[in-house]
């Protein structure tokens, strides 16, 4: 039991440590952490791959101010992306979409990683039944027991 | 001139790589070892080549022969000879050059390396193989990619010069070199996969043969993406370092298969097993490579990199498809000679823990590979463009990411075989209160988010099981009599400095990736403004430097009343463009980053500045430095008889007097040793 007592302890710590971590990230969002939160998701269609947010380019910044705008307005994140999309097409989205053919995207490698999974399970499995047909015997126990005893003997 | 003698350059290197195949083949067929040893030769008659090709460019780039079409293009007058010399690899046709010159490089290297063993068939299927890669480039230069086309009419008097983000910075000349002899130096173990899989010899002697040249790749390629990084943080002015933009995923892709290959060869060397599985990593490294290669530079996908659009593409992709077509088709022809004699006992022991490393790293690649080129798939499949950008990159590889920080640390202090949950209990105690605090203090100094906070604690305990590895080799040597500093020095000792690099990067990478902040303020002169504590004044504009290659403008700018940073607008004669060159304040605790957004419109106005603060940025310099420095340790020559018996100071058939390589030090030392 003492032995196990500073894993508890580690335990209890840990978990206090990522409940503190998680409702302190809960804090209600303002509006200007919710203009980056849209805008880092989205594209900017001047530049290579970066977002809004990012990016210093005069159309990353006008859609940065459009994205304020209606963020300000109240609209929620939703209508401000499906704006944006109708505005530039799905290219703007960082994000692939998540219906439609653009699902196999998110859901491909999770499916690989299941599979994989099952095929080392499987591998163990089978390894383990090959190697559980050779059972130690009663002098195999013997012998080790005797180089055992020689070993701790100083 | 230039042209000439580039393309005789061209041709030598051509003919004496096609030859040299030809011969091998030849010498292989007919056992025939002089012909074998003719490889040699024909070696070093590329690099010949290869070298004449290099001169003719780097001669007409400094001599601004504006007769050539490449120099036409890519150089000036105006621009400094340092950049100039870069520019050989600053666009596709001239790169290709860079690529053979590494190449042959390296093909010299393995004749120098191997010369006692020429008439050896698996050094020969090895060096056949390598020609054949270096044929198909040197045909890439002579065909789609010639950078020794001469202009048609008229000689220009002047160019254009490189793209302007390409002449901004030191680092833009020292991070594709060595990209390039990661890239390439992935041919060699390539080679020697193909070698046994021909010759039959699948034992674990072409491991044996290729483990320092595997490990000196992948060192160069980690220190090309490291460096290629830290060149787009101190010149793109967005303020990040990874875009997951195809080229850096281009280069990422080898890399992951690359580390994934050096864990599981340890298995192989030890029990004998995925035999089949080790030899797809090295080809999937080798093709990937080629693969990446295709999609940066033949221009399909869109990226910062893909300067050109280029006839190049097609080559590139029949040549992928042939090196997985012949890799694919080598293994099934060996099938029966794969199957691997052993087997796992436990998923609980090293050899299991292993496995998960390579299902992540696997996993890892499949999902860069997967959002790389899905944006190709589905127009193809749909006819519409869709992004697939970082925040999908981010949150698919974080989740494999925390796995490998996990694996990582319990790892190395698994055993071989099979491991107690006794045994564990011991060797993971302090390293889990390493990670328990390494998760609460930070909590308790105010991080908050789940992702950083977890990823802080299981860096601190693989830091800690890492370090507990070094502490326990150091021990053993000090116990011999031994310089203590050879605790890290070999594979094991060097891979857990290796680790703590990962580490600390890992750290880095989360911090900055979580606790960035970042304002752009309209600043009148004298005015301030704060993010996350920092004080920033803008002082003015400095009078515009105007030299032949760029017009400079900057402004003076106060971090914390303290040191002037100087963030600047560049406008390049020939570009339309202005390219911002930030200013950054690097500190351990965090960097402050300044970007000119936009000048005043009048003199003495506003100025539009932006000032992003990202916590522990310079660790991720650090974190990669370490790694290299890991890796160089990792391929020293240990002396092999480190754990022979010494019969005066240990008790016979004691656990650490038994005879093993190095990789297995930890197994080898008694638990008293290890129970605090």
């Amino acid at each position: 039991m003492r032995r196990r007592a500073p894993w508890f302890v580690m335990v209890v710590v840990i978990a206090a440590s990522l409940f503190v971590a998680a409702v302190g990230d809960r804090s209600p969002r303002s509006e200007a952490d919710r203009v980056d939160a849209v805008s880092s998701e989205v594209r900017c269609p001047t530049c290579r791959g970066q977002s809004v947010r990012e990016s210093n380019a005069p159309a990353a910044q006008a859609i940065r101010g459009e994205i304020a705008r209606r963020v300000r307005a109240g609209e929620d994140d939703g209508t401000i992306r499906s704006y944006l999309v109708s505005r530039y097409g799905e290219k703007v989205l960082l994000n692939p979409p998540r219906s439609g053919v653009g699902a196999l995207v998110w859901a491909l490698p999770v499916a690989a990683v299941v599979v994989a999974l099952a095929a080392v399970a499987t591998a163990l499995r089978r390894w383990r039944g090959a190697s559980s047909g050779v059972v130690p015997s009663v002098s195999d126990r013997a012998l080790v027991a005797a180089a055992r005893s020689v070993k701790d003997e100083p | 001139m230039n042209a000439a003698l580039g393309t005789a350059g061209v041709v030598l290197g051509t003919a004496a790589s096609v030859l040299g195949a030809i011969t091998m083949v030849v010498g292989l067929r007919g056992r025939r070892p002089s012909l074998l040893r003719l490889g040699r030769s024909y070696a070093w008659l590329v690099l010949g080549g290869a070298l004449l090709a290099t001169f003719a460019m780097q001669s007409a780039l400094i001599g601004h022969d504006f007769s050539l079409a490449y120099v036409a293009r890519n150089g000036s007058r105006s621009t400094p000879v340092f950049y100039t010399i870069a520019s050989m690899w600053g666009a596709l046709e001239g790169s290709i050059i860079l690529w053979v010159l590494v190449l042959s490089c390296y093909l010299v290297a393995v004749v120098r390396r191997f010369r006692h063993r020429l008439d050896d068939p698996l050094v020969g299927w090895a060096l056949m193989v390598m020609f054949v890669v270096s044929a198909f480039f040197f045909l890439l230069i002579l065909g789609p990619a010639n950078p020794f086309t001469v202009v048609s009419g008229a000689v220009p008097l002047d160019g254009p010069g490189p793209n302007p983000l390409l002449q901004n910075h030191i680092l833009m000349a020292i991070h594709p070199p060595f990209l390039y002899l990661g890239y390439v130096g992935f041919t060699v173990p390539f080679a020697f996969a193909i070698a046994a899989l021909v010759t039959g010899r699948l034992g674990e002697g072409w491991l044996g043969a290729t483990r320092r040249w595997t490990l000196l790749a992948w060192g160069c390629l980690t220190i090309g993406i490291v460096l290629g990084s830290w060149w787009s943080y101190e010149v793109l002015g967005w303020g990040g370092y990874w875009a997951w933009d195809p080229v850096e995923n281009a280069s990422f892709l080898p890399w992951l298969t690359g580390t994934a290959f050096l864990h599981s060869v340890i298995i192989q060397e030890r029990r004998g097993m995925l035999r089949v599985w080790n030899l797809s990593l090295v080809m999937a490294t080798f093709s990937l490579t080629i693969l990446g290669t295709f999609l940066t530079r033949s221009g399909v996908l869109d990226s910062v990199h893909s300067f050109t659009e280029s006839p190049i593409g097609p080559w590139l992709l029949s040549f992928f498809a042939l090196v997985v077509v012949v890799s694919v088709g080598l293994i099934g022809w060996r099938g029966d000679r794969l199957r691997s004699p052993g087997s796992i006992d436990s998923p609980l022991s090293r050899e299991g823990i292993f496995l998960a490393n390579n299902v992540a790293f696997a996993a890892f690649a499949f999902v860069v590979l997967l959002g790389t080129v899905f944006p190709l798939v589905y127009e193809s499949l749909r006819g519409e463009q869709i992004s697939v950008g970082a925040p999908y990159f981010n949150r698919m590889t974080m989740p494999v990411g925390m796995t490998l920080l996990f694996l990582m640390a319990v790892a190395p202090v698994l055993p071989w075989r099979k491991a107690s949950g006794e045994l564990l209990r011991t060797r993971l105690l302090w390293p889990a209160v390493a990670g328990t605090a390494g998760m609460a203090l930070p909590v308790l100094f105010g991080a908050r988010g789940t992702a950083p906070v977890v990823a802080f604690g299981l860096a601190s305990f693989a830091a800690a099981a890492a370090l507990r590895q070094i502490v326990l080799a150091a021990r053993v040597l000090r116990r011999e009599r031994r310089p203590v500093l050879g605790a890290l020095v070999g594979r094991a000792n060097g891979g857990m400095v290796v680790h703590l690099g990962v580490i600390v990067l890992a750290v880095a990478f989360a911090a900055s990736s979580s606790y960035t902040s970042s304002s752009q303020f309209r600043l009148d002169e004298g005015q301030s403004a704060s993010v996350s504590g920092h004080e920033v004044t803008y002082l003015g504009m400095n009078e515009p430097r105007v030299t032949r290659q760029k017009t400079v403008r900057s402004a003076r700018v106060r971090v914390d009343g303290d040191q002037v940073y100087e963030p600047a607008l560049n406008q390049f004669p020939n570009a339309t463009q202005t390219i911002p060159t930030p200013s950054v304040r690097s500190r351990l605790i965090d960097d402050v980053y300044l970007v000119l957004v936009a000048p005043p419109a009048e003199k003495g106005g506003s100025a539009l500045i932006k000032v992003i603060v990202g916590p522990l940025v310079m660790w991720l310099w650090v974190g990669g430095a370490i790694m290299a420095a890991g890796s160089v340790l990792a391929a020293w020559p240990t002396s092999r008889r480190r754990f022979e018996p010494t019969p005066a100071s240990e008790p016979v058939g004691a656990p650490s007097t038994r005879s093993e390589s190095d990789d297995t030090l930890p197994d080898t030392l008694p638990d008293t040793l290890v129970a605090p």
